[in-house]
């Protein structure tokens, strides 16, 4: 990292914060509200306290999609916003290198993503059920880096970035569910679309045990990693303008 | 045609330089063609053209937020992305797109962190620019809430923010009123230095004839013509003048047949060469004219780019 990227940090921290991370925290909070409320709610009338297990699976219907869309609205736009802006005019007239200018805005947002969650989970502590925070907190930051590379790949090449990495998603979770098992050809197409179907293995095995299939997760962050260095390829050999 | 300019080393190089845009239906589009020019260190260039003649392509091939399909865009050697990730350039792009939601002196703040100055010297150096570019009084506002005007002297301030050896700066006086055209006049002079190439595309011919040592004329993506500018009378092969005339304005069309009445008391009067000017003014006082001002219609590079504009339409 060159001495005048690592001094912008702060500014990409404050990006962060005011474009994404408060909306993020907000609509987290909303979420968890209209899922959680109504359990709470009928736990109260029946005037049985809500048990660990029932916690548990509470967070992880939470989790599961909570951690997508957040994911989604932080990795949107990374690249493709100062390319439809223009923004890109001015930041990289500067002795900067795009790939490393991106390649640490990606690292800022995951780390401001994390935050996010982390600030979640103590609101999930403090007004429903203690939890142990290192499973649900690895698993918002495995959704986050499984789709982070594809995020990063596609922003790097398309202007409306969303509207693709929307498709992908709901592509491989259709073929997925259609292939997921096929023999042949199709279980080979299946294969190559982004594999979030192992996302829900992971995310069991981190909650209630605490532990990951080693499988899986390489697959999912080892397949996101070379979408990652593909955007970075991207980066280095198109030009922005 | 000999394109380096003579006094010093060159800093930039287009050579054949083409730009072709294609869409995925196959049309093709061609910005920039065979484009080749040398600019030299402690130049100041000007570029003028019509709308869509190419001039900020050229210019974006220049920072290498293109890449030119043919020929070649060089640096002081290296390809121009190279150049300014390792060097960056001063920079006044044509459209000041910048995040609405900065502060103006956060934005200088921050793009001069990128610019890699030292951080004990940023603060001084933004108020600097600042104070240079009279927006004091709204440093605290955000970008969106800046007037066009205002904005455009934001995109000039954190170009100055570094001592640059190349500047590029397109249609900077856009947005700006007569007093700070002038004052931008007066920015661009003082950015003159022996080691600094300056570029300054612009529709204002008037103002690149004051402050261009040479003005690229181009229009469909390719270099017309190269105008030394200046009033070079020895070599000025002719055009009109415009004559104002304090007393005797009846006898101007006896004297000198040629001249058109343009107005009340004003004359229009071609000529060929500079002689033929004197003489005709000779022949005026002589003959009891009393003449008040005497200023060219077109200057030449007006004149120059009406002929290599209207000869590639």
């Amino acid at each position: 990292m060159s001495g005048n990227l690592g001094r912008y940090l702060i500014w990409q921290c404050r990006d962060f914060v005011r474009e994404r991370g408060i909306a993020v925290l907000l609509i987290g909070v909303v979420f968890g509200m209209t899922v959680i409320a109504p359990m709470k709610m009928a736990a109260a009338a029946s005037a049985t306290p809500m048990s660990d297990r029932m916690a548990r699976q509470l967070l992880m219907i939470v989790l599961m999609q909570l951690s997508f869309i957040a994911s989604f609205i932080v990795l949107n736009g990374l690249v493709s916003n100062d390319r439809k802006t223009g923004y890109y005019r001015f930041l990289f007239s500067k002795p900067v290198s795009l790939p490393a200018y991106y390649t640490q805005a990606f690292g800022v947002y995951f780390l401001g993503y994390l935050v996010v969650f982390a600030l979640l989970l103590a609101l999930f502590v403090v007004f429903v059920s203690p939890v142990q925070p290192f499973g649900p907190l690895a698993f918002a930051a495995i959704v986050f880096l499984s789709l982070g590379g594809i995020a990063f790949f596609i922003s790097s090449l398309f202007r409306r970035d969303w509207v693709v990495l929307g498709g992908v998603l709901a592509g491989s979770q259709i073929i997925s569910s259609v292939w997921g098992e096929a023999p042949g050809i199709r279980g080979v197409i299946a294969r190559l679309f982004p594999p979030f179907g192992r996302l829900g293995d992971v995310m069991e095995g981190l909650v209630n045990r605490g532990t990951v299939e080693p499988q899986s997760l390489v697959w999912l962050l080892g397949y996101s990693a070379v979408f990652f260095v593909g955007g970075l390829i991207v980066l280095r050999r198109r030009p922005i303008g | 045609m000999e394109l380096v300019y003579p006094a010093a080393a060159s800093v930039i190089e287009f050579s054949n330089a083409t730009k072709t845009y294609r869409s995925i239906l196959g049309r093709s589009v061609t910005a920039v063609e065979d484009f080749s020019l040398q600019v030299a260190e402690g130049e100041v260039l000007g570029i003028a053209g019509p709308n869509g003649a190419g001039k900020s392509t050229l210019l974006s091939l220049l920072l290498g937020f293109l890449r030119p399909t043919g020929g070649s865009v060089r640096i002081l050697g290296e390809e121009p992305r190279e150049y300014v990730r390792k060097n960056g350039i001063g920079y006044v792009p044509e459209l000041m797109t910048m995040n609405p939601t900065w502060r103006a002196d956060n934005a200088l703040t921050r793009l001069a962190t990128l610019a890699d100055l030292p951080p004990a010297e940023i603060p001084a150096r933004v108020n600097a620019v600042i104070e240079q570019l009279g927006i004091g009084e709204h440093r605290d506002k955000k970008v969106k809430a800046l007037s066009k005007g205002n904005l455009q002297r934001l995109g000039v301030a954190q170009a100055l923010l570094r001592e640059e050896r190349v500047m590029v700066l397109d249609e900077p006086t856009h947005g700006l009123d007569p007093v700070w055209t002038q004052r931008f006049r007066d920015i661009v002079e003082g950015l003159r230095r022996p080691g600094r190439t300056v570029i300054i595309a612009s529709h204002n011919l008037d103002e690149l004839q004051r402050v261009a040592d040479r003005v690229a004329i181009i229009d469909h993506g390719r270099l017309q013509r190269l105008v030394t500018t200046g009033y070079d009378l020895s070599a000025d092969t002719g055009g009109t003048y415009r004559i104002a005339v304090a007393s005797g304005a009846e006898r101007v069309p006896v004297l000198l047949p040629s001249a058109r009445a343009s107005s009340d008391g004003e004359f229009e009067i071609p000529f060929t060469d500079v002689s033929e000017l004197n003489r005709a003014l000779g022949s005026l006082i002589v003959g009891g004219v009393l003449i008040a001002s005497v200023v060219p219609v077109r200057s030449v590079l007006e004149q120059q780019f009406r002929e290599a504009v209207g000869e590639s339409r």
